[in-house]
């Protein structure tokens, strides 16, 4: 499938929209010339052999491809597609936007890609409301909006391509891309490397995060066991963008220490500019550290 | 499956190339193609390849129909068609495919284009070839006629009973008739040769067609020369009488050829066009000295009437004797078969009786076609004339001064010319062994094809004219809004073809009147409440439509026998109508007291 971009196309940015003939647009595909180009050799070949065979098969498929046209542009008029309310992702990496699609009557294959994300193809579409992810790859952090939508189909026959232009109005918030490297952190009152001081042990539950897991034991090929902390406030990190390094290269840093400490289930803290959040552990406490950093 | 779509109409296409014509241009791009297909078909992986043979192979299709007409042809020609679209639709066609979907859904654009097509292809006005390309040999004839004929160098006559034509009439079929097709002016002591014909071709004229009077369809030959009876005016642009009385196909040689013709009120201008110096053509004198000596008898006579009627006369006295198998004559000559042996077949009588007529100073021809034929009457159509290779015929035709050219058998005074030996005479040879079911099939097969012809074949730029005239009448220049009334129209028909989604279940017969309610079920809601809740709505329809959904409980959940199912059934239809009536009753009374 090759899609087709118009120099001159009419932008429409919004939440939801119900594709129509104002911002359907359609062409015939370089298959569809060949076909047109075929159907003139059937009727040269018609018109000098006086053939009436040829001759209908010849206004045969110029009658296919007169209906494929309007097939085609029934297969994406119609449609309804609504924004979902995107999922947090970081940058730098595919992203996955969500989009309801609705519909009143099945439709046969539909391709969906936001520009510069893979392409999603759908081989048929059911009546009512479905459900899809569509990737994309921001390049920047804050609340952004995904590249255009670009839907296209060219069922049934291949004859034309129909397709649209959209740019989804709900933003999705895009945290800097994660970066291994230095950043500030006040030193915590006792340095130790936390997942080896641990006290004792007790039977692993099924929900406790799998850092705790002691993996040796299991290995010596006794029952999984989790790691008991006797005190673990005393390990705190409190980051702060590096010093001598671009604000955004520093921010990277911090989401990947910020994903690392959270991953061990460190207490940290962050320290940005205007924005002071305190030691602690926890999901939510990770996504606010990172939700301020995407909007910092 | 779509691969094994596209190679099942591969192997359909190659099927149909093997009965192609090679010595027709056409032959080779069609070859071409169907190899080119088979080839990128090999190496498909991408829909967009699929989608290339698709075409590829519908487009060879198209050039089969123009080289192969015949009914049985275009029969695996619209198979193919159809094989080839539904693997196009498949590529499109997602999720689980089933054979069932995809032909219903094949058939169903088809039948959607095909308005559409029908009437681009009947109302559209043709045009003829834009130029001709003749590129078949007319040398080889594979017909059971030569444009040599040299019945002295035959020594035995097989008969092939091949079939050669077959014709229908409008009115009565003609009593043994003659159908000429080659006409033989050039001789040289023993043959008989065609003259070069004019190979110009003719100015077009589209001819007003009052009533096609017969419908010829012809076996695969590559002479251009076709049997008529020689009174009838062709009734398509592409035949033409020539000068010496053959009617001429001015059309590439195809595989099956179909010939309209009318009747003529009046004489053909050949048949009174007058005799050049070819058909006074012999040999230098002395070289036949016995035919020239008795020929040199009759010259004396004043009327080349009288010349003629001493002919018959010396033929009808002499012992002459009908064999298929009369022996090689080369040796002896004309004169040694009109003076000794005295034993020959149709070739040698024309032969010797028309060299008699050129040295006794009439000109004379020979014409080579067929005679007779059989009547055949096919199940459930109208009678036709069956013509086979064995009614292969040559008789003469001599130029009287006054009246033209006038055809004369020799044949027929063999034997004495009595009407009991005739058949013999003319070795009609109908009482052999015949496998008489295959014969019956290929009659019944024939009919068909004839009606094929008839209809399908004969629908060309001459008959449209004709046609558009009859239907326009006196403007003929509507036809350009016809064509996009007509258009219009039928593209309307084929996009609600496209949108027909099947008849509505029962079910969904009741959602569209409960819509009429404003009662459109909810996500998860059972059929059943929702009858419920429309009830409760709609008080005054709460009978019927408790019914209604207790009969849709009791078909859907209670265990029940067959017959119990059976009544539970038409309790169900009988619910349903009742439904329905009371909806109509409900909105015509609510009508009313408005």
């Amino acid at each position: 499938m090759h899609s087709v971009e118009p120099p001159l196309l009419r932008r429409s940015r919004s939440a939801q929209l119900r594709l129509g003939l104002r911002n359907v647009y359609i062409v015939p595909t370089r298959f569809g010339l060949l076909w047109l180009a075929g159907v003139a050799l059937l009727q040269l070949v018609a018109i000098q052999t006086r053939s009436n065979g040829t001759l209908l098969l010849g206004c045969l498929l110029l009658g296919l491809m007169l209906l494929a046209m309007h097939l085609t542009h029934d297969n994406l008029n119609g449609l309804h597609l609504v924004c979902d309310q995107p999922a947090p992702g970081f940058a730098s990496q595919s992203v996955p936007y969500p989009l309801r699609l609705r519909s009143r009557v099945a439709r046969q294959r539909l391709r969906l890609q936001l520009k510069g994300g893979e392409s999603l193809v759908l081989e048929s579409l059911e009546v009512g409301e479905t459900s899809i992810n569509l990737s994309w790859c921001p390049q920047r952090r804050g609340l952004q909006r995904p590249a255009p939508l670009h839907i296209e189909t060219i069922a049934p026959l291949g004859l034309f391509v129909c397709w649209s232009r959209w740019e989804p109005s709900c933003e999705q918030l895009i945290i800097p891309a994660r970066r291994p490297g230095p950043v500030a952190d006040r030193q915590p009152r006792c340095f130790q490397d936390g997942m080896e001081d641990w006290q004792d042990l007790k039977p692993y539950r099924a929900g406790e995060r799998l850092a705790l897991v002691d993996w040796s034991s299991l290995a010596k090929g006794r029952p999984l066991q989790s790691k008991q902390f006797s005190d673990p406030e005393q390990h705190q990190y409190q980051l702060r963008p590096a010093p001598g390094l671009a604000f955004e290269t520093a921010l990277e840093h911090l989401a990947d220490r910020i994903w690392r400490l959270h991953q061990r289930g460190e207490i940290y803290g962050l320290e940005l500019p205007g924005r002071c959040l305190p030691p602690q552990r926890g999901l939510r406490h990770r996504d606010a550290c990172l939700e301020a950093l995407a909007l910092a | 499956m779509k691969r094994a779509l596209a190679w099942f109409t591969g192997c359909l296409l190659v099927l149909q190339c093997s009965g192609l014509d090679l010595a027709w241009l056409l032959s080779w791009p069609t070859l071409g193609l169907v190899l080119v297909s088979s080839l990128k078909l090999l190496e498909a992986r991408q829909p967009a390849d699929h989608r290339l043979v698709a075409l590829l192979q519908l487009l060879a299709v198209g050039l089969l129909a123009a080289q192969m007409p015949g009914l049985l042809a275009s029969l695996l020609q619209l198979f193919t068609a159809l094989f080839a679209l539904a693997a196009l639709l498949a590529q499109e066609l997602g999720g689980a495919l089933r054979w069932r979907r995809l032909l219903l859904r094949s058939g169903q654009l088809i039948a959607a284009a095909l308005p559409l097509a029908a009437v681009l292809f009947l109302f559209l006005p043709r045009i003829g070839p834009l130029w001709i390309t003749d590129v078949g040999s007319g040398q080889v004839a594979t017909t059971g006629l030569s444009p040599e004929l040299d019945p002295l160098g035959i020594a035995e006559l097989v008969r092939r009973d091949a079939p050669a034509a077959r014709v229908r009439f409008s009115g009565a079929l003609p009593v043994e008739p003659y159908w000429r097709v080659l006409v033989h002016d050039r001789f040289d002591g023993r043959r008989w040769l065609r003259s070069a014909v004019a190979q110009s071709r003719p100015p077009f004229t589209p001819a007003v067609v009052s009533a096609t009077t017969q419908w010829w369809s012809l076996e695969p030959a590559r002479s251009r020369s076709v049997p008529w009876d020689g009174a009838s005016l062709p009734a398509s642009a592409d035949l033409q009488i020539q000068p010496d009385g053959e009617l001429m196909l001015w059309q590439p040689p195809s595989q099956l050829r179909t010939v309209r013709l009318q009747l003529s009120s009046e004489p053909l201008p050949w048949q009174q066009q007058p005799p050049t110096a070819r058909d006074m053509q012999f040999p230098p004198r002395g070289q036949l000295s016995r035919l020239e000596a008795l020929a040199a008898r009759w010259a004396a006579l004043p009327r080349d009437v009288d010349r003629l009627a001493a002919a018959e006369a010396w033929f009808r006295s002499q012992p002459f004797r009908y064999s298929l198998a009369p022996g090689d004559l080369r040796e002896a000559g004309l004169d040694g078969f009109l003076f000794d042996q005295q034993v020959g077949f149709c070739g040698h009588y024309a032969s010797g009786f028309t060299a008699l007529m050129r040295a006794a100073g009439v000109p004379a021809r020979v014409v080579s076609g067929y005679q007779g034929g059989r009547s055949v009457q096919p199940l459930g159509g109208s009678p036709y004339l069956e013509i086979r290779q064995s009614d292969a015929h040559a008789w003469s035709e001599i130029w009287l001064a006054g009246e033209g050219w006038r055809q004369v058998d020799p044949t027929t005074w063999v034997g004495g010319g009595s009407v009991a030996s005739r058949e013999a005479v003319l070795g009609r040879n109908l009482g052999g062994p015949r496998r008489g079911w295959w014969r019956w099939l290929q009659w019944q097969w024939w009919g068909l094809d004839l009606a094929w012809t008839r209809w399908w074949l004969s629908f060309d730029q001459t008959a449209q004219t004709a046609w558009l005239n009859q239907l326009l009448g006196s403007n003929p220049n509507w036809i350009g809004w016809l064509v996009l009334a007509g258009g219009a129209l039928a593209f309307a028909l084929g996009l609600r073809v496209t949108r027909w989604r099947g008849v509505a279940t029962p079910i969904q017969r009741t959602l569209r009147l409960l819509e009429t309610l404003d009662v459109t079920p909810q996500p998860g809601e059972s059929f059943a409440a929702l009858c419920h809740r429309a009830a409760a709505s709609h008080s005054e329809l709460s009978v019927p439509l408790l019914a209604v959904a207790e009969a849709h409980q009791q078909l859907a959940h209670a265990p029940l026998s067959r017959r119990e199912r059976q009544l539970q059934q038409r309790l169900w239809q009988q619910a349903l109508r009742h439904l329905a009536r009371s909806v109509s009753d409900f909105w015509s009374g609510r009508a009313a007291r408005r």
